[in-house]
């Protein structure tokens, strides 16, 4: 293999078990989002619209769908005879094999993909948030501070500070402390979970945390205070758009909803930098003749012949004659038959909600009513 | 050993210069928004386990290169076989009326010859349908024909469908144009590997012909079998048949039987963003592609990848095509807008349902 300047490390082994029935058949990277894309497409494209053409995926929480999805990496331009897309599940040895133990152990573990590509840089990347960066800029950030570590933060509102972890810098952006989910922060900057290394230091210092009996073998939690101690450069890279860890049913929710109304938090039309996905060719969105759409987002192979008021409507999803679906996402394939009425709810993929069901509450104090993926609801089960 | 072959002739234009192939050859024209002619020959062919397609390319290729790419979207960018970019013989001109020029054939002789295929399976791309072309080839294997050709009984007058003169399922002559009923040829047909170059051989003296006419005197001893195709067809070959082929496409049975999920239409993949239907907006029956916003009315109308209607913009009867900007309080009706028009605010583009107006593609 070609030198590379930097390759990044895509961490989608995760479960996501707080997304609850999405994530039952699904690795939380896999699960569908924004109409047409599903999570990790959001950290590939990133990927390749900064320039970045070698990409490790780290998989192992029920992996099938999504190294499906992944195929060969043509669908984010990242099929490359030499580079591309790399699909690195948990694999055995001579003496055994185990699963990924910690984020930093998932990388521990496929160190040997990283020597094998010899990059000067590593970035690593969790493959289950919703954002749009360019890592060439955070890349050029971490060489104009000659760092060791650059840690992607954003602001947080005070009052939320205490949720994430916080670094606190100086007035050159060189990080100071670092505290998991402090109880009184004295910053607000929270670690996005995105990293850039040197690539001998990551090799160096995850190579003496595999031996360390200590250890969780967790970025946050064990190889940035380590990297602290030791003195050296860590810097962040200060990050003011939209990004969202979809941990829960209510974030999802609630995320979804972002991308709806006249000017939405995240800009899904953006030509520079557009979200790529790997969708397979369907016909434009029908709308039928009595048919009311108002605020939704369409997805390709979808038909619409009642209302859909401030919902996602993604690819393939039906909403019958006479049904209403309000503040509702509808992953692919969902269908919700003439008459039924669909509110405040996330229907999983290819999942059916019967003729005259009602189903979800305006009540905003109630959960989002979730169905899960290939489920059917029928009367008198809502 | 692969048992099939594709061949497409994707180099004719029609002859009406218009909107719809003047700036392009037939088979890159678009259909229903995010598609284009050519998608459905191939995908037919791919669909039927066909994994070596040689595409004969008209003069003005770019359009069409531009979409087929490599043929990764149809599974065909593969080590052994897939897409052939084969030349066409006239470039510069386009012949009328014929699909199958000999010479187009005979010129790609080394193609065929190549190939070690029992079958050719060929099509032009100036039809719009999906078939299961395994039956078709099945049918030719079955009946022992030399060639078998996909009819239908023709649905309305076409002055640029080839029809042909039947005697129960065999084929006795061949005729320009069709009548309401007439057999009309869906430009596709199978035919043995070795009988092809045995009959570009025999007319080698004749190859300005069309196949089906060149064999004029031969239909007696060599045997054409029809095979009658029952599902939606239409032909792109004029701005009406290609405005009311868009149109079929808002009636969701006939598109349920054109796109089945088991047999996909495959086309070139975008990464378009979901259409965004905004507060106000007034859309109803109507298909809409990927990447469009929506402020304005649209009604019985076909919208193309990324067209935007802006707030009191109205759309009536008529096909949008790609990247098209109607803006605020204008108005297009019984109109076909090739892609890349802004149609200024407060301005008309109207045709009438006899007439349709036509707004040739603006430059990129």
């Amino acid at each position: 293999m070609s030198k590379r300047e930097c390759i990044a490390m895509l961490l989608a082994g995760g479960q996501g078990s707080r997304l609850g029935v999405l994530t039952k058949s699904v690795a939380k990277p896999a699960v569908s989002f924004g109409g047409k894309y599903r999570i990790i497409d959001f950290a590939l494209s990133n990927c390749a619209n900064s320039g970045i053409d070698t990409v490790g995926v780290l998989t192992q929480y029920r992996p099938y769908l999504l190294h499906n999805y992944l195929g060969s990496g043509s669908a984010w331009n990242l099929d490359e005879s030499d580079g591309g897309l790399f699909i690195l599940p948990p694999y055995a040895t001579q003496t055994g094999g185990a699963w990924y133990a910690g984020t930093a152990d998932a990388v521990t573990q496929n160190l040997g993909f990283i020597k094998q590509n010899d990059p000067e840089y590593v970035l690593i990347l969790s493959g289950d948030q919703l954002y749009s960066m360019d890592y060439q800029k955070m890349l050029d950030n971490h060489k104009r501070h000659n760092a060791d570590l650059t840690i992607a933060v954003m602001p947080v509102p005070w009052e939320e500070a205490s949720r994430f972890g916080i670094l606190t810098t100086d007035e050159d952006e060189k990080i100071l402390k670092f505290t998991e989910k402090p109880n009184k922060p004295d910053s607000n900057l929270a670690s996005m979970g995105i990293y850039i290394f040197n690539a001998d230091l990551l090799v160096k210092t995850l190579e003496e945390d595999a031996v360390d009996q200590t250890s969780e073998h967790d970025f946050g939690k064990n190889i940035i205070p380590k990297l602290l101690d030791a003195g050296k450069r860590l810097y962040t890279y200060e990050f003011n758009g939209f990004w969202r860890d979809v941990g829960t049913i209510a974030s999802y929710h609630e995320t979804s909803m972002d991308l709806l109304g006249t000017k939405p938090d995240f800009d899904l039309y953006d030509a520079e930098a557009p979200i790529m996905s790997n969708a397979g060719a369907m016909p434009p969105a029908y709308v039928g003749p009595d048919a009311t759409v108002d605020d939704c987002l369409v997805g390709n192979g979808s038909s619409i012949y009642g209302k859909a008021v401030h919902s996602i409507i993604s690819t393939g999803a039906v909403v019958g004659e006479r049904a209403i679906v309000q503040d509702s996402v509808l992953l692919p394939g969902a269908e919700v038959k003439p008459g039924a009425h669909v509110v405040r709810a996330i229907l999983g993929e290819n999942s059916v909600v019967e003729d005259n069901v009602i189903l979800g509450s305006v009540d905003q104090t109630k959960d989002t009513a979730v169905i899960g993926n290939d489920v059917v609801v029928g009367k008198g089960e809502e | 050993m692969e048992k099939l072959l594709g061949v497409i002739t994707a180099n004719y234009s029609t002859k009406y210069p218009s909107v719809l192939s003047e700036a392009r050859p037939a088979a890159s024209v678009p259909f229903l928004g995010r598609y284009r002619v050519v998608d459905f020959a191939l995908s037919n062919m791919v669909n039927a386990g066909i994994k070596t397609v040689g595409t004969i390319m008209p003069y003005n290729y770019r359009s069409l290169i531009d979409h087929i790419g490599s043929g990764r979207d149809w599974d065909l960018n593969r080590k052994k076989g897939g897409l052939f970019i084969l030349p066409g013989s006239a470039f510069g001109t386009s012949r009328t009326g014929s699909r199958f020029l000999l010479r187009d054939l005979e010129y790609n002789k080394v193609f065929l010859k190549r190939s070690e295929a029992e079958y050719v399976v060929l099509s032009s791309a100036s039809f719009v349908y999906n078939m299961d072309l395994t039956k078709l080839i099945d049918a030719h294997a079955e009946s022992g024909a030399d060639i078998t050709v996909l009819t239908q009984a023709a649905k309305a007058k076409d002055v640029d469908v080839t029809g042909f003169k039947v005697d129960g399922t065999r084929v006795h002559g061949v005729k320009h144009g069709v009548e309401f009923g007439d057999v009309a040829f869906l430009d596709c047909f199978v035919i043995g590997r070795e009988f092809l170059l045995q009959l570009l051989d025999w007319y080698e003296q004749t190859d300005y012909l069309d196949l089906f006419e060149a064999m004029a005197a031969d239909y007696e001893r060599v045997n054409v079998q029809v095979y009658d195709y029952e599902g939606y067809v239409a032909p792109i070959f004029n701005k009406d048949t290609y405005f009311k082929s868009n149109m079929d496409m808002l009636d969701p049975k006939i598109t349920a039987e054109l796109f089945p999920a088991d047999r996909r239409i495959r086309t070139k993949a975008h990464d378009n963003a979901p259409a965004k239907f905004e507060t106000g907006s007034r859309v109803s029956n109507a298909r809409v592609s990927g990447g469009c916003r929506i402020k304005g009315t649209v009604s019985n109308s076909v919208l193309g990848r990324n067209v935007i209607v802006e707030t009191g913009a109205v759309v009536s009867n008529a096909i949008v095509m790609q990247s098209c900007v109607i803006k605020t309080g204008a108005r297009v009706e019984n109109a076909i807008v090739d892609r890349n028009n802004v149609v200024p605010a407060g301005t008309e583009l109207r045709g009438t349902p006899e007439s349709l107006l036509i707004k040739e593609k603006a430059t990129d």
